[in-house]
């Protein structure tokens, strides 16, 4: 199963990898925002994209609707991890097309339990 | 301490706990909050996050160079010794969830903020100066043998 993780921060991404390594998961590739992200899913069969909301050049809510924009995108599951996690943004992020929605700080455990969740569809 | 204030300092420090404990993996151990800025941290790593809504003002993180590559090397699973540049982006990314926690209990209990991207300061013998008439309240901590702080700063009005 191969993630697209897409975060400007090399240390979020750093600890993505490692708690997807964890979780069992190696096979990873990496964006530091989303147009590198469109890019990197045009270049690779993708299972799941982890984003982050806030990030230069293109932010992950515009990440996400151009990937939603592609049609054989449309069911692709679409992890957001972020620190945005008011009522409100969690509306406007699930309108924008993500599957669920990881607040951090998280615990490897529940970030299981999210990608459990979207890949159970 | 205003009862907004009072508030977001308790919020501030839940939220320095929760980090710490999922993110970094190093708990920390609570001090007494102090008002005003006649204590100042020994730092040489400063990282801040403003806000802006009902409230403003700014989140601020302080550490000394050694605890920051301590954390920065816990929160990326590799030793201390070997941090180097990645010790600056491991820094906002802290500040950056403490401040980002503390936004969402804020806002969700009626108080909405926004929130700056991160800034991380490093040097020595620094003082920074808030022109704007504002409350501090230092929030000293300690991880293990490294002490850390982190501070609300927040306009009067």
């Amino acid at each position: 199963m191969k993630f697209l993780v897409v975060d400007d921060s090399s240390t979020m991404r750093r600890i993505l990898i490692n708690t997807l390594s964890k979780l069992g998961y190696s096979d990873v590739v990496e964006a530091a925002n989303g147009r590198e992200g469109i890019d990197r899913l045009a270049a690779n069969q993708v299972d799941v994209i982890i984003t982050d909301w806030n990030m230069p050049e293109m932010t992950g809510i515009e990440f996400i609707r151009s990937v939603r924009a592609d049609e054989k995108n449309a069911k692709l599951p679409v992890l957001m991890v972020t620190t945005n996690a008011a009522k409100d943004d969690i509306v406007e992020a699930l309108r924008a097309g993500v599957s669920n929605y990881v607040v951090k700080p998280f615990t490897p455990d529940t970030m299981r339990e999210k990608i459990e969740a979207v890949l159970a569809g | 301490m205003s009862d907004v204030r009072q508030k977001a300092v308790d919020l501030l420090i839940e939220s320095a706990h929760e980090v710490f404990d999922m993110m970094v993996g190093r708990p920390l151990a609570q001090g007494v909050p102090i008002e005003g800025d006649a204590l100042r941290p020994k730092a040489n790593v400063v990282g801040t996050v403003s806000f802006a809504g009902s409230e403003s003002g700014v989140v601020v993180f302080y550490s000394t160079t050694e605890a920051a590559r301590q954390i920065a090397g816990s929160m990326l699973g590799m030793p201390a010794a070997e941090v180097n540049g990645e010790m600056p982006d491991a820094i906002g990314e802290i500040t950056n969830m403490i401040a980002g926690a503390l936004r969402t209990k804020m806002t969700d209990s009626g108080h909405p903020w926004a929130i700056s991207i991160p800034t991380v300061t490093i040097g020595s013998d620094f003082y920074t100066k808030y022109v704007s008439d504002v409350k501090r309240v230092l929030c000293p901590f300690r991880m293990d043998e490294e002490e850390i702080c982190v501070e609300l700063i927040m306009m009067k009005n």
